[in-house]
């Protein structure tokens, strides 16, 4: 537990103090098993996360089991924790994580790999899973980054691939009921290797490697692990697990109001889009699931706004019959509507109206690339028609403010499609002052431009990323194609983009550097104000490692990749498929217009829009 | 919902005082945090709030005096409106359901003081210094804080600057138990005349080097004053 001193002395002592209305807390004597649930980032970024909340709460539904919040301390805690050698502790009883049977870590993006290694650091696990032995806490890794967890994989006990509603449970509950019988560490993670779906023990493979220093091959140790882990999903969303009470941060936090999941996974398909293969096959709740759960919510938590979190949140299919029925009662309590993910094609005046707050003068669109070319490599599916029309509408309804995200260093891009880009803004402007009724304060169309980073699991995920020098020039020649004043142009950094490649992309070599990183006192990378691309690339070069194998390489067709161990569900022949469309500049329709073979429908599910799995023998 | 009682409309919004401690780990949350998160405790107590009107409709909310970051308080008062003839029992009852254990709302009226009213607040602040330290520090404290003019630098709306603080405290007391101290004084209270516990304790760094980074000590507000020295209501 900190202390008040310790409290007293640092900055938004709130992220430390508990408290909350909704934490649960349990006599730890009268559980079986105790999970620190740990979200490696600050508590305002950590208490955002919708999957945090929901596995909190379906933890802490089984009697035996108790699940507390860990976040990672800010630095000028870190410091006094590091003076007054106090360790990490948990929120809701301050008990020290290593006193905790699991550590569970969710793995939102790669910038946070040194928070995790700092979070066993200050909790006083050692960092190798070899260098723990039985009086350690289990440490389980999950989120989008356990898809390709090769990089960190020496510093995990296992890692649940997929969806943890009903997988975290088991595993839980597995572990409680052999720890009755005196089994250890290695008996239980054996057990769970073997007998429950999507559970992944690095330990239990051995990892060979070519001359080359591409994988040769994985090799599961012992019998009935599997050789390939596939990923679990939960099948059916209505009758699914839903946190209907939720843990209310008193400090503000990122996400500060009801996150309504409406469905999981995406129809469309964008050729760089991790999150669009990963979490196939798109099953979706019923209107009225959803009606009673945002209902349900409000009352529980009473934030004035709700949020239709899903991936391309336009393609629901019954988002009118959705956002008609809360409509029936947000208006009358002051509760607003938001949907961050609306795609351009499917921009309507009547869905403005549905969720625009009134103060907001600003809208967000996403083309993604300058030009129609380069829409159709990376399976956009957007035309520059969609967006003027879509602008228009925002623009006759009184807003000024447009912005704009794109990418850059995409596969097959040349000059001409920078140079779409500012001609896309340019021309936004101008629908601005076609548009009839337009506002009378002057337009800003802002651009904000990303590097692409190659992601596994992505038609992309053969593709070298374009090198620093490379990437920079793009930046600045998008830079210097805008002629107009009423065009802002902002760029994300490429370095950052370059190292977040190098670790989505790496394999089990890559831990060496990361415990060096770590040894050198790295932390927060994904803040800017910590983040030092120097001092990496001295790193990366220490512990031996060649940045460019990594992540600026073309990986062969036939090559075995870091993250061929893990199955899910989309196939590496539909990936390959997809990447050939690509360079041919062929579209692929959607999921809804016409099922495309990607093998995600072998995993089932209820209320999807594939037909019925084992149809598509070709890809399996 | 947990009720489904229409109370009548009252023919004009009516304004309603809670009371509330603010202790535990709600001492480390800020005034403006507090202020949000109270707008949601009052959505999930369901009461029947008057919203502004205009394009940007909030519920009114206003409190008697900011509570600094590390204090603790058992007199908070905060002003909401009310558009039905909810009782102040169930709106009470209702805040019960709707906070966790470091707010407790304790009291719920129909207010006859305004908060502009208020002119002192008292508070307690315990120092656990340990038998060493204690005595001497007690006897320095009494000293420093009853002696004139006492300077600190207080952070205002312009920056920072010097101020004579001395004759912003009053009803001093110190005890000295073991190797705890307990400081009980009132301290003026209103626009631009407030002074905070922490204030005082920075007049007796200055003074006697303690409390130091390492000191546990906490600081309660236990009151509210008027201007003859009754507890406000
Ligand atoms: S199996 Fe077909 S419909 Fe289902 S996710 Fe894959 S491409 Fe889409």
């Amino acid at each position: 537990m900190f202390s008040s001193s310790m409290l007293k002395s640092i900055s938004k002592p709130g992220r430390y103090a508990g408290g909350e209305f909704g934490q649960i807390i349990k006599d730890p004597a009268a559980v079986d098993a105790r999970v620190a649930f740990c979200f490696p980032d600050a508590y305002e970024i950590g208490m955002s996360n919708l999957g945090m909340r929901i596995l909190y709460g379906v933890l802490n539904r089984e009697e035996n089991i108790s699940c507390e919040r860990v976040f990672a301390p800010w630095i000028d805690m870190e410091d006094k924790m590091r003076e007054k050698k106090v360790l990490l502790c948990s929120h809701e009883t301050g008990t020290p994580v290593k006193d905790f049977d699991f550590l569970a870590i969710t793995v939102q993006y790669e910038m946070c790999y040194t928070n995790v290694l700092n979070v066993l650091e200050l909790s006083g696990i050692p960092l190798r899973a070899e260098n723990r032995d039985d009086s350690f806490p289990i440490v389980i890794g999950g989120g989008p980054c356990s898809y390709n967890p090769e990089p960190i994989a020496d510093f995990f006990d296992l890692f649940d691939i997929g969806e943890g509603e009903e997988m975290l449970p088991e595993i839980v509950r597995l572990y409680a009921e052999m720890k009755k019988k005196g089994c250890t560490k290695h008996e239980f993670l054996l057990e769970a290797a073997r007998t429950i779906e999507g559970v992944y023990v690095p330990g239990f493979y051995d990892v060979t490697y070519n001359g080359d220093g591409t994988v040769r091959a994985y090799t599961p140790k012992y019998e009935g692990v599997p050789a390939k882990v596939r990923k679990r999903i939960v099948k059916d969303l209505d009758t699914m697990y839903f946190p209907d009470k939720v843990v209310m941060p008193y400090i503000e936090c990122v996400q500060d109001r009801i996150m309504l999941e409406v469905f999981r996974g995406c129809i469309r398909g964008c050729r760089f889009c991790q999150a669009g293969m990963i979490y196939r096959p798109v099953r979706e709740k019923a209107p009225e699931t959803l009606l009673k759960q945002a209902k349900c919510l409000y009352e529980n938590t009473g934030y004035e706004e709700i949020s239709l979190t899903s991936l391309s949140i336009s393609d629901y299919t019954k988002l009118r019959e959705l956002t008609d029925g809360l409509i029936e009662w947000t208006d009358e309590k002051k509760v607003s509507l938001s949907l961050p993910s609306l795609r351009i094609d499917s921009f309507s005046r009547e869905l403005m109206e549905k969720v625009a707050s009134v103060r907001s003068s600003s809208i967000t669109f996403a083309p993604e690339a300058g030009t129609q070319r380069l829409r159709d490599v990376i399976n956009n599916n957007v035309t520059e028609e969609d967006l003027m029309r879509s602008a228009g509408i925002a623009f006759s309804a009184g807003k000024e403010q447009v912005k704009l995200y794109f990418m850059d260093g995409l596969p097959t891009e040349t000059n001409e499609d920078l140079e779409g880009i500012a001609h896309l803004a340019e021309e936004t402007v101008e629908e601005f002052y076609r548009t009839p009724g337009h506002s009378r304060r002057a337009p800003t169309v802002t651009i904000s431009v990303s590097c692409f980073v190659p992601k596994p699991f992505t038609p992309f995920q053969w593709e070298p990323q374009a090198t620093m020098k490379e990437l920079i020039e793009k930046n600045n020649y998008i830079g210097s194609c805008i002629k107009s004043r009423k065009v802002r142009y902002t760029h994300h950094d490429a370095k950052v983009s370059h190292i977040e490649a190098i670790l989505a992309l790496g394999d089990r070599k890559l831990s060496a550097a990361l415990e060096l990183a770590r040894s050198e006192g790295f932390r927060f990378d994904a803040w800017d104000e910590f983040f030092d691309y120097d001092k990496w690339m001295a790193v990366f070069a220490e512990a031996g490692i060649d940045t460019a194998f990594y992540a600026n390489r073309r990986k062969a067709d036939d090559e075995i990749l870091p993250w061929d161990v893990i199955d899910c569900g989309v196939t590496k022949e539909f990936l390959l498929r997809e990447r050939n469309k690509a360079y041919a500049e062929k579209t692929t329709p959607s999921c809804r217009e016409k099922c495309s073979g990607c093998g995600a429908a072998c995993l089932g599910g209820k209320d999807i829009c594939c037909p019925s799995a084992g149809n598509k023998g070709e890809d399996r | 919902m947990t009720d489904k009682i229409e109370y009548p409309m009252l023919p004009e919004p009516r304004t309603v005082r809670l009371r509330f401690k603010k202790t535990g780990a709600l001492q480390y949350i800020s005034h403006l945090d507090l202020q949000r998160s109270f707008i949601r405790i009052l959505a999930r107590a369901e009461l029947p709030l008057w919203f502004t009107q205009g394009f940007n409709p909030h519920p009114k909310l206003v409190f008697a005096l900011p509570l600094a970051i590390g204090t603790e308080s058992v007199c908070e008062l905060a002003d909401i409106r009310i558009e039905r003839d909810m009782p102040c029992d169930e709106i009470l009852k209702r805040l019960g359901t709707a906070s966790s254990g470091g707010l407790e709302f304790t009291d719920c009226y129909v207010p006859s003081a305004k908060f502009a009213e208020i002119t002192g607040t008292e508070y307690t602040i315990t120092l656990e210094l340990g038998e060493d330290d204690a005595k001497a520090f007690s006897e320095k404290a009494f000293e420093t804080l009853t002696s004139s003019p006492i300077v600190i630098r207080k952070r205002t709306k312009s920056g920072e600057k010097e101020v004579d603080i001395s004759g912003m405290i009053s009803r001093l007391r110190i005890d000295r138990k073991r190797g705890n101290v307990t400081i009980n004084a009132v301290l003026s209270a209103g626009e631009g005349n407030t002074l905070n516990p922490e204030n005082l304790l920075d007049a007796l760094r200055a003074a006697t080097g303690l409390p130091d980074a390492e000191t546990e000590y906490s600081c309660m507000r236990l009151k509210m004053l008027c201007k003859d020295g009754a507890e406000f209501r």
